[in-house]
């Protein structure tokens, strides 16, 4: 081999090793520390999805970084939420995606604060998440917007009194006492049912808004397992209530598929109606990759995910661009953001919270979703009066 | 108010019958072995996803899952007492330990399986209104209250008259001395295990039937299950239902005369205050000394 095919081949090397090492920096950790199993197993899981779904568009429509998952189960349980944070950051993860409840994410943005990582959440709404001065903390989603389109559709249906069912959980209580207070503040006469997040029985309950409340609309701020328990309850005694909602996880279309004598005229808070029709390049592309990976119709807990996290893929692509991701640059561009997402506007203030976030108003209706309030937004009048019974 | 109270008292009664199926399996051993089985709300909970499984896939009645329940939980009870009987020291800790251990596998193979979805029943008949005057429930909660008053009835008649019944409580009562009368412990502590399983698959279907199913629910099954077995005094069979229905109907009027946030508490303070003025329970027999 003469001397100048020597250099050409050192050269060659030299470049594809270049390469190599520039395609290592530009693959870039993002820590998921999510609950995979206890009780909040369902909503980690389905949060989950659609996390993995903005890491397979965002990789495939940014050429120039790549976002690869590490994925640590916090095992609903906040001492492992926070064991779980410093795990990601041992594993040098640039920001943290991911948390559910908010006595779980409190600790686990704590820990990642203090490791000076950004953490993004769609999973708590207790509003001493933004209150408590993190500064590394964000999230996209909050009760004000729940608030504001449960008491929205009880307004636009001319609600004079509402029973509100509610579990003794932080941010369902939170929810619960706003809404009551709103309500109060218009002059609607409140009842106000606490129950454990424990109990399994709700007869004695709704027999109490049978009998004693005689209130014209039910309103339960729980989860899935206590809508199921309540709308049972009331498919018993059947009390002359002219209209029944709750809030997250019910104006779904697993719920409509499972429980389909218990949905009927229901309504609870949703993004989009279902079937579901996605008319952005952004929808679509999630839609497309959440069918891709699987098998199934997007759900609300799969957009949440992926809206926070895409937003935190691109806040990180933008810090490497400017080289400041190890000086706080991703926190930096987070603040930054503003932009429209599946979930509506996204900006975040100075607490890391989204002013902007509001929820639509969906009811069971036939079997699908359709969105009844606000009005711009609504697919179809609400069905009312309408109970499942 | 009157009509409040009697709705309560019949949803703290019915109540109380699905608390009893649930603790029956756990009193039973802990009665027998004084083996405390962290694992046996998740056994329920298999029953009743097998249940759900039944159900779903062919489509019938969650009462025609029992006969596959009773054979599948009670293979895993059987299990479960093939790892218990290898303990050689200290038994009683060291099965806490160890059926702790089965209960965290149980979850996680649910949750493998069935994935975290919230799962219950999807039959009409079972959720339709069985209504008594001005009484109202679920057909699936008077049906299995009655199951639940027969399994008690049988469990007790098994265990005072039949021979290997005798057997466990002889063991129960002296391990050594049964062994010199010609009683295998081994085997009638098996047996023991194999109708916890048995009454575990009833408790599951029925959970199924009326409540609400997913993968993390069988630790608060078995805490349930074991404040009953306390409550009631340990061995007392006729006690579980008592001390079920009690727990049972102090929950509902909690509900009805207080607050709904307040049951839970309700339930622990009975408990305590049990344990506090009747240290064996409602019905437990006193130790003897020496």
């Amino acid at each position: 081999m003469n001397k100048a095919r020597m250099i050409a081949v050192a050269a060659v090397v030299a470049s594809a090793a270049a390469a190599m090492g520039a395609a290592r920096a530009d693959e870039l950790l993002v820590g998921v520390e999510i609950p995979l199993t206890g009780p909040l197993a369902r909503v980690g899981m389905g949060t989950q999805e659609g996390i993995r779904v903005a890491a397979d568009v965002f990789n495939k429509t940014n050429g120039k970084h790549t976002i690869k998952l590490v994925t640590v189960d916090d095992e609903s349980a906040p001492a492992k939420a926070v064991a779980a944070v410093e795990k990601l950051a041992s594993q040098n993860v640039v920001a943290i995606t991911g948390g559910y409840g908010s006595n779980n994410i409190a600790p686990a943005a704590d820990a990642a604060g203090k490791l000076d990582l950004v953490y993004v959440s769609s999973g708590g709404v207790d509003d001493s998440l933004v209150n408590g001065g993190r500064k590394n903390f964000f999230r996209i989603n909050n009760t004000a917007g729940y608030q504001k389109a449960l008491v929205g559709l009880l307004g636009d249906l001319n609600v004079k009194s509402v029973s509100i069912i509610h579990s003794t959980k932080e941010a369902t209580q939170g929810l619960a006492t706003a809404v009551q207070k709103t309500l109060g503040g218009k002059g609607v006469k409140i009842e106000m049912h606490a129950f454990d997040p424990a109990i399994t029985d709700f007869k004695p309950i709704i027999n109490k808004v049978k009998l004693r409340d005689r209130s014209e609309f039910i309103v339960m701020v729980g989860y899935e397992n206590d809508y199921v328990g309540i709308l049972r309850a009331a498919r018993v005694l059947k009390p002359s209530v002219k209209g029944i909602a709750g809030v997250w996880s019910l104006a779904t279309p697993k719920m409509a598929a499972d429980f389909p004598d218990l949905m009927p005229n229901v309504y609870g808070t949703a993004v989009l109606p279902y079937p579901v029709a996605f008319s952005t390049p952004d929808g679509k592309a999630f839609a497309d990759g959440y069918r891709k990976l699987y098998n199934k119709e997007p759900d609300y807990l799969g957009q949440f995910g992926y809206v926070q996290s895409m937003l935190l893929f691109e806040a990180i692509a933008r810090a490497a661009d400017k080289g400041t991701l190890k000086k706080g640059g991703v926190a930096e561009e987070m603040r930054k953001t503003d932009r429209q997402t599946l979930i509506g506007r996204v900006q975040f203030n100075a607490n890391g919270d989204n002013p902007n976030f509001t929820q639509r108003m969906g009811q069971h209706q036939g079997k699908g979703v359709a969105l009844v309030w606000p009005k711009e937004s609504a697919t179809a009048k609400p069905v009312y009066p309408g109970v499942p019974w | 108010m009157t009509e409040l109270i009697m709705q309560s008292l019949y949803s703290g009664l019915l109540q109380g019958g699905s608390y009893a199926l649930i603790a029956l399996g756990l009193a039973l051993v802990f009665g027998a072995m004084k083996v405390i089985n962290l694992a046996h709300g998740e056994l329920v909970l298999l029953a009743a996803y097998i249940g759900y499984t039944v159900e779903s896939k062919l489509g019938v009645n969650p009462l025609l899952a029992i006969p596959v329940a009773v054979v599948l939980v009670t293979l895993a009870s059987a299990g479960i007492y093939l790892l218990v009987g290898r303990i050689k020291t200290n038994r009683e800790i060291n099965s806490l330990t160890l059926t702790y251990g089965v209960g965290v596998i149980i979850t996680n193979l649910a949750l493998l399986i069935w994935s975290a979805d919230v799962r219950a029943t999807s039959s009409s008949w079972m959720q339709e209104a069985f209504v008594v005057g001005p009484l109202y429930s679920m057909r699936s909660e008077v049906l299995f209250f009655g199951v639940s008053v027969v399994l008690i009835a049988g469990l007790w008649w098994w265990l005072s008259r039949s021979w290997y019944g005798r057997a466990v409580r002889a063991v129960s009562s002296n391990r050594d001395a049964a062994k010199l009368m010609g009683i295998n412990p081994g085997f009638t502590e098996l047996v023991s295990f194999i109708v916890a399983g048995i009454m575990a698959a009833f408790a599951g279907v029925a959970l199924f039937s009326y409540g609400v199913i997913t993968p993390s629910f069988g630790g608060v099954l078995t805490v349930k299950a074991f404040i009953i077995t306390v409550l009631a005094g340990i061995g007392s069979i006729p006690g579980v239902l008592i001390g079920a229905i009690l727990l049972g109907i102090v929950e509902a009027l909690t509900v009805t005369l207080a607050s709904s946030a307040l049951q839970e508490l309700a339930g622990m303070g009975l408990f305590l205050l049990v344990l506090f003025v009747m240290p064996n329970g409602l019905f437990g027999a006193a130790r003897r000394r020496g």
